[in-house]
């Protein structure tokens, strides 16, 4: 009897089969483009370029803690402290060579989707500067709360769209499959459909998953979406956390399991797991975010393919408007059960943050329920207080006990 | 109430022109937009009757702005919005804001929260300029603007107003012109803070009475001494603020020849090609001003128009404005000032806050680049 693969087996290999085709692009004449993570890579997958994620390979470096000693190298080179941490250490390790993982391979052109953020066009363009190399920015409008103007930003970015597969037909010489524009994007609609049943696990009570656990298990919603093998590993994930809440086995068991909390931005990568630690020696347990949830597309595949993928990238949470955010966080909320939130004011994303305290403002008038607010950085460690840290979240949950009460 | 002013009133008032705003609209009756920087279609707002403003911060104190926008945004975003919630926000009937950044994409929904019981309409920029799809879309955004000013007044401007509104805001272009030129040449005839000043107020007060101000200006300026001993500069960036830069500007004899600023040439370029169908004439200017970081995605075009400027008027270096935590030109500047350097142009970069209220720091780097340039 063949032994049944795990999800962290199959992501580990669907990762190395992903890079080793990546190292060997050229060879199989294939071109390498560097896509924000928010992006409709689907085109990149249909046209056979392959999507690398200078943010995914950030993240491994600054999850290493890492994050101090490339951005001290990139303000050398003249880049100021308050820049994302993931574009100063992505170009110093492009200046040092340094990083914990194997590199990534350079690109030969940048797809930029301003829905997730401004900064990553930023980035881009200083590195496609640095290459010479051709940029296509995929400009999304905010996606603003009146339904003509909803459905006018739709179609200017479809026409966008057009231009990108123009683009690409250019750089490439070859002609673009919409056949297999549709088939990727029937991949992507699926697992995106089991990624979100996964997210939705965190509803039980005790939950099986934490934000942490959601995080690792977006990584290939993130790089290997449109392909049959994402389907697959959000398969066997599923699977697995069904039988997790099959046999009533939560991240805390239930009977401690107090706090349930929800997070606002990205995580403090280099403090991944000394949060879940420290959160859950109080019973706390963060079981979501709006940022897992921007990998939960609701793509219809009755509609044309261009349509659809304009519609979910111009309204992931990103690029929302405060009060959208805030509808689709208080979603979140009665859905999870969630009785706290930590709002997280990363220096590093300003896109996400500079919401935060009107957001804040929001979620607590209308759930009841206080907030914790910090400010650091999610990936350089010289913007982290851990003293000032753990006396808030005492102080927090010392609060939230107070209202139990 | 603007038709009159004297140099000496103008730079007055663009010091603070908010009291002298207030009281035109309760005297004239008409409503206040106010817009942040950049690229709202005044010429749109002002066909509506209504007097299109825009916002350029504040030098008082940061009061409630810090608790909605953390200390790493763009001093000039926190400075707007701290405008608008503690000194002048009374001054303003509704808002037209252009979104071309995060922080500007942020600020808008800010606003439209905390300030309850206005008009507040976001403009949405291209972030991109160089493909067909961005002249679409910028008419788009046109018309969509046209019909929510429409919703907002009541009102429906034909083409005939569109074109007399464009016509008074290409006049105070073209003034502005002629008077930039006349400083170029008699530097001792307008000082860089007086001609700045009327380019700010330009953009802040009616320019059909400005315009008076300006024409009688343009006729009657003269020489106030020796234009010599002047050393000519370029001034690059998006703004530059606060005012008394100028003053330093003046103290030590520097003559601003060219720039590439929203406050300078960059608004002056915005003439609308006037004969034709007006919305197509103000879709076409969006793509005849010069660069501007957040939309355009190409920072060799910087390099190059600053190198053209530069060349073309004999200057003898680019002062280069950064403001404090724009992360648009903060991924520029590295490169930029490589590219300058390797030209063999001398650059000083400024830094910037609005809320600056000493620039001692700044006269001395100032002082000491323009002694280490005479030097070579």
């Amino acid at each position: 009897m063949t032994e049944k693969i795990t999800s962290k087996e199959l992501s580990k290999k669907i990762t190395e089969e992903y890079l080793d085709e990546a190292f060997h692009a050229h060879e199989k004449g294939k071109l390498i483009g560097y896509s924000t993570a928010i992006s409709p890579v689907e085109i990149f997958v249909a046209h056979d370029i392959i999507p690398i994620y200078p943010e995914n390979h950030a993240v491994a470096n600054l999850t290493a803690k890492k994050g101090a000693e490339l951005c001290s190298v990139v303000e050398s080179m003249g880049y100021t402290s308050h820049l994302c941490a993931y574009a100063r250490s992505d170009l110093a390790y492009r200046a040092t060579g340094k990083t914990v993982t194997r590199g990534i391979p350079e690109p030969d052109l940048f797809l930029a989707c301003n829905a997730q953020c401004f900064t990553l066009t930023k980035w881009f363009q200083v590195l496609a500067r640095k290459g010479n190399l051709p940029l296509f920015v995929f400009d999304t409008p905010e996606f603003i709360m009146d339904k003509r103007a909803r459905e006018e930003i739709v179609k200017y970015c479809v026409i966008q769209l057009k231009e990108l597969i123009s683009f690409l037909e250019e750089i490439t010489k070859k002609k673009f499959d919409y056949d297999r524009l549709r088939e990727v994007i029937k991949y992507s609609a699926e697992s995106s459909i089991l990624y979100k049943k996964f997210l939705d696990m965190a509803q039980y009570i005790p939950s099986p998953i934490s934000i942490f656990d959601a995080l690792i298990g977006m990584a290939i919603a993130v790089y290997r979406r449109g392909t049959p093998e994402c389907v697959e590993y959000y398969r066997v994930l599923c699977d697995e956390i069904q039988e997790k809440v099959d046999k009533g086995i939560g991240v805390l068991p239930k009977e401690k399991e107090k706090y349930r909390l929800y997070w606002e931005n990205l995580p403090v990568w280099f403090k991944f797991s000394d949060h879940a630690k420290l959160l859950g020696s109080y019973g706390g347990v963060i079981l979501t975010s709006l940022y897992v949830h921007a990998w939960s597309f609701e793509f219809d595949l009755d509609k044309d393919p261009l349509v659809t993928l304009a519609e979910n990238y111009v309204s992931r949470f990103s690029n929302s408007t405060i009060e959208d955010r805030a509808s689709m966080a208080l979603e979140l909320f009665k859905k999870y059960s969630m009785n706290g939130m930590i709002m997280f004011m990363n220096r590093s994303c300003k896109a996400v943050s500079f919401a935060v305290p009107t957001l804040k403002d929001v979620l607590t008038k209308k759930t009841g329920i206080p907030a914790l607010v910090f400010e650091s950085d999610m990936g350089d460690q010289r913007f982290y207080s851990e003293a000032q840290i753990r006396t808030r979240i005492e102080a927090y949950f010392e609060t939230l006990d107070g209202l139990k009460k | 109430m603007w038709e009159g002013l004297d140099i000496k009133e103008i730079v007055e008032m663009a010091k603070d022109p908010y009291p002298s705003i207030k009281e035109w609209a309760e005297r004239s009756g008409k409503k206040v937009v106010g817009s942040t920087f950049a690229d709202a279609p005044e010429e749109v707002i002002y066909a509506f009757g209504l007097l299109p403003v825009t916002i350029m911060g504040t030098t008082k104190p940061l009061k409630r702005a810090p608790s909605h926008l953390p200390d790493n945004a763009c001093s000039l975003a926190r400075s707007n919005l701290e405008l608008v919630l503690s000194y002048a926000g009374d001054v303003f009937h509704g808002f037209v804001l252009p979104q071309v950044c995060d922080t500007t994409q942020h600020l808008s929904d800010i606003w439209r929260i905390n300030l309850p019981g206005k008009y507040v309409e976001s403009y949405l920029a291209p972030r991109q300029v160089d493909r067909p799809s961005a002249r679409y879309w910028v008419k788009k955004e046109l018309e969509r603007l046209i019909d929510s000013l429409s919703n907002w007044t009541g009102m429906k401007i034909n083409d005939g107003e569109l074109v007399r509104s464009i016509a008074i805001h290409n006049e105070n272009k073209a003034l502005l012109k002629e008077l930039y030129e006349l400083k170029k040449k008699n530097p001792s005839s307008l000082t860089n803070k007086e001609l700045f000043s009327m380019i700010k107020l330009s953009q802040q007060v009616d320019k059909e009475e400005f315009n008076r101000s300006l024409r009688r200006i343009r006729d009657t300026i003269k020489p106030r001494g020796d234009s010599d001993g002047f050393t000519d500069i370029v001034l690059a960036g998006i703004t530059c603020d606060p005012p008394e830069i100028y003053d330093l500007f003046d103290e030590i004899k520097l003559n601003v020849v060219g720039d590439t600023l929203l406050i300078g040439t960059r608004y002056i370029q915005g003439m609308v090609p006037e004969g034709g169908n007006p919305i197509d004439a103000l879709t076409e200017r969006h793509f005849k001003r010069g660069f501007f970081s957040p939309i355009h995605d190409d920072v060799f075009k910087n390099f190059e128009e600053m190198k053209t400027i530069y060349r073309e008027t004999g200057a003898k270096a680019i002062v280069y404005v950064h403001i404090e935590f724009c992360e648009s030109q903060e991924y520029d500047l590295p490169d930029l000032k490589k590219m300058i350097k390797k030209e063999g142009i001398p650059m000083h970069v400024l830094d910037t806050e609005y809320q600056t209220l000493s620039l001692s720091h700044v006269r001395t780097r100032l002082q000491a680049f323009f002694e280490s340039l005479k030097g070579v």
